[in-house]
């Protein structure tokens, strides 16, 4: 695949996706670029802002099988992956696996901190490693697989935070936000009039082949080695001084449990590489580094008491650590 | 097609490599102007280090030579941790072209090997359509940077400032034989100061001869300075009035350096090391400066070899705060001491008398006559003991004391009347007055009456009760 057609199907999709979502241009850019990087996604935000919406609209247009998952505290891990199940068969009985709604091209796992450890658990394997394993047999997932989980940031009763290794497993966390008056009212515009807009497919239907082929396209793209250090650097700098290498300086390691991890590192890279790919380049700059280093970091670096006390994100230390490290 | 990839690809690296090579070229540029003008003011100073003979040639190339060695040092050193790497060359053109991301940077330094080859044929494609904007000469021109305009003013002020102060430096340390010899140089041009010049050199000889005594040296400079003085009596000549009115000047400055030389001789030899303290007059320097009246209790120190105002006849000043020493009423009396009275106060000799047991050495001029002691009058060395009565002899003063009796004038009517109030006690006739007694009667005592605010002179009482 060349590059030109890569950015011409990746501009297709943005363009079919923002028929539906008004706004979260950047939110829209990343869950595609990180489609096709291979990783998943982790959005935030509060309920009604369309991420629902967003995720449904990329499997239409993408024309991929689509599954929603509404996460629940009752909701059980065989209820994800699925079961095996007794059947009867000319007579025969035997046990036959029946398959979760984890089995989709795109999931969509709404109010993943609803579940619990256990069932959010489940989805664990299923995200690393892309199969799942029931009573001792693995099954494997459809490929592409892309798991888009939403949590809402401000109901926390009876909610379980995601476990830190279950969010290092997504490559970016987006946040979406509300919409601006002029979105909310070209929102309304479109929403509630006689005939709503919908996307149009834009993948064919060996689809899955395609958004493989772009894939490697997109790990194939240039790196200079000053600008790997450049990355190297930025995520070393977010590790404590208790951990070898440590370079964070007091301003922000004061504020940081545990910093970013090696997947941390390589979101950021494939990110960047997507993002050059996107703006029909074939090398990373500095500025697609920049670009998703918040996204790819912001979930993976474990803030203290300290700074929540203080109201200190992970964003701020993100953006501090990037005026401390200087290019080369 | 391959063919012209790969010269595309030299196009864009060389490129890269050209403005390598052209930031080196100006770090190279930027060392040598800004470490050559100090090798040049180290040079002129040595220069003029062997002008004024304070070096010699042979030290000078020394230095010269280690100097040069340095410098190649330092400019290596300046050139190796500025030496501009190609990833910043790469860097600067990025920043340089307008639209370039990092195209030159990747170009430059990644892996060839590992990279897909359309990927990277597409970059050296929008390498080279960037590398089109950029011209070296115009882009990257080489400027003196402010570094190097202060560096060669602070090695210009430096050279200026030797230039200037080390004649007089020299003129002032340079041996005085030295420029008695280049002032008999200048004179030997003269036909009429040949004679002089010979002997100012022989004078030179002398003067540097120290194996000969100092006062065989001083005659010899100073029958130089006369031969001098008189041939500038008789000198028409405006040059060589200069010439000799020079030699004159010289001759009396090393007159002086070698009388105060011999002077500090003696000073040194006659101090021993040491720094003894004594209150022994010397003959001729402030003899007369210690008073022995009747505040003079002789306590002050007076060093002849530590005062500096002794040796100009001036009174010494006692120093208050030296321990030891008299208190500023002592001081007082001390000065007061030849006008008032020459009675020594027997109170006062025994309250010092602690001190003087401490100290004997200051006992000594307390024991004169009360006369401004001579300056060839050493002080008395008497034991305390010997001066007070011993016990059963009935008397408590001091030997040899001696008392005035001061009669008031009221005391003189009473004792023409017959009537007088003072007493005398004690053998020693000393006049005691009696104090008077006052027998004001004490107010009625009245257990409920209220305080007295404020006690009422004794005169409105009765009118007002």
């Amino acid at each position: 695949m060349e590059p030109e057609q890569f950015q011409e199907i990746f501009g297709r999709l943005e363009s079919e996706i923002r028929k539906v979502i008004v706004g979260h241009d950047e939110v829209i850019r990343k869950v595609l670029i990180a489609f096709f990087a291979g990783g998943h996604i982790l959005l935030e935000g509060v309920p009604g802002l369309g991420k629902t919406l967003l995720v449904k609209s990329l499997s239409h247009a993408l024309g991929m099988s689509f599954k929603r998952i509404q996460f629940t505290p009752d909701l059980m891990p065989s209820d994800i992956v699925g079961t095996e199940v007794l059947t009867e068969t000319n007579g025969r009985r035997e046990f036959q696996f029946k398959p979760g709604p984890i089995f989709a091209h795109v999931v969509l796992a709404d109010e993943i901190n609803r579940a619990t450890p256990k069932t959010q658990s489940a989805v664990l394997e299923a995200m690393e490693e892309k199969q799942v394993t029931v009573f001792g047999e693995s099954h494997m997932l459809d490929s592409p697989f892309m798991v888009l989980a939403t949590q809402n940031p401000i109901e926390l009763e009876g909610t379980y935070p995601l476990p830190e290794a279950q969010l290092d497993r997504f490559f970016f966390k987006l946040l979406v936000l509300p919409p601006s008056p002029d979105q909310l009212r070209d929102i309304l515009k479109r929403t509630t009039g006689a005939e709503p807009t919908e996307c149009l497919r834009v993948l064919p239907d060996d689809g899955g082949k395609l958004v493989n082929e772009m894939n490697r396209l997109l790990r194939q793209v240039m790196i200079a080695p000053p600008i790997e250090d450049y990355v190297v650097r930025l995520v070393h700098a977010t590790q404590t001084s208790g951990e070898p290498g440590g370079a964070g300086n007091g301003s922000v390691r004061q504020f940081i449990r545990y910093g970013a991890s090696p997947r941390g590192a390589q979101a950021v890279i494939l990110g960047a590489k997507g993002n050059a790919l996107v703006e029909g380049r074939v090398h990373v700059s500095y500025e697609d580094i920049e670009k998703v280093i918040v996204a790819a970091l912001r979930h993976r670096i474990i803030l203290n008491f300290q700074a929540e006390a203080e109201n200190v994100t992970a964003d701020q230390i993100i953006a501090e650590i990037m005026k401390q490290v200087r290019r080369n | 097609m391959s063919s012209l990839r790969s010269e595309e690809r030299t196009r864009a690296e060389n490129l890269v490599s050209g403005l390598s090579a052209r930031l080196n070229a100006h770090t190279l540029w930027d060392a040598l102007m800004i470490i050559v003008p100090w090798l040049l003011a180290f040079l002129g100073t040595i220069f003029l280090l062997v002008r004024s003979s304070w070096l010699s040639p042979t030290a000078a190339l020394v230095a010269a030579a280690t100097a040069l060695g340095l410098v190649a040092l330092a400019i290596a050193f300046y050139y190796r941790s500025r030496k501009a790497e190609l990833a910043e060359s790469a860097g600067m053109l990025d920043r340089r072209a307008a639209g370039a991301r990092e195209h030159f940077l990747t170009l430059t330094t990644i892996d060839r090997k590992n990279c897909p080859q359309t990927l990277l044929s597409r970059l050296q494609r929008d390498t080279e359509r960037l590398s089109s904007q950029i011209e070296l000469k115009r882009d990257f021109p080489y400027t003196i940077k402010n570094t190097t305009y202060g560096s060669a003013a602070a090695a210009l002020a430096v050279v200026w400032l030797l230039y200037f102060l080390l004649p007089p430096a020299g003129a002032l340390t340079a041996p005085s034989p030295a420029r008695l010899r280049e002032l008999a140089e200048q004179m030997a041009q003269a036909p009429e100061l040949k004679a002089l010049a010979e002997q100012l050199n022989s004078l030179a000889a002398k003067l540097e001869n120290t194996a000969l005594p100092e006062k065989e040296r001083l005659s010899a400079l100073q029958q130089a300075a006369q031969k001098v003085a008189d041939q500038q009596k008789a000198q028409n000549e405006q040059q060589e009035r200069d010439l000799l009115s020079r030699a004159a000047g010289e001759l009396k400055q090393t007159e002086q350096q070698l009388s105060a030389g011999g002077q500090e001789q003696q000073n040194s030899q006659s101090q021993g090391g040491g720094n003894l303290q004594s209150n022994l007059p010397e003959e001729g320097k402030g003899g007369a400066n210690q008073s022995q009246g009747s505040g003079g209790d002789g306590q002050t120190k007076m060093s002849a070899q530590t005062n500096k105002d002794m040796p100009q006849g001036k009174p010494s000043q006692q120093n208050p705060n030296e321990p030891g020493q008299g208190s500023a009423k002592d001081q007082t009396a001390q000065r007061q001491g030849p006008d008032k009275g020459d009675q020594p106060d027997p109170n006062r000799a025994e309250k010092n008398s602690d001190k003087e047991k401490t100290d004997p050495s200051r006992a000594g001029p307390r024991e004169g006559s009360g006369k401004s002691q001579g300056a060839d009058e050493p002080p008395q060395m008497t034991p305390p003991q010997e001066r007070f009565y011993r016990a059963g002899e009935g008397k408590e003063e001091l030997k040899g004391a001696r008392y005035v009796t001061v009669q008031l004038p009221e005391e003189i009517v009473a004792d023409a009347k017959g009537e007088s109030k003072s007493t005398r006690a004690g053998t020693g006739g000393r006049a005691r007055t009696q104090v008077p007694v006052s027998n004001v009667p004490l107010p009625p005592h009245v257990p409920n009456a209220p305080a007295e605010k404020q006690q009422l002179p004794v005169e409105y009482r009765g009118i007002i009760r």
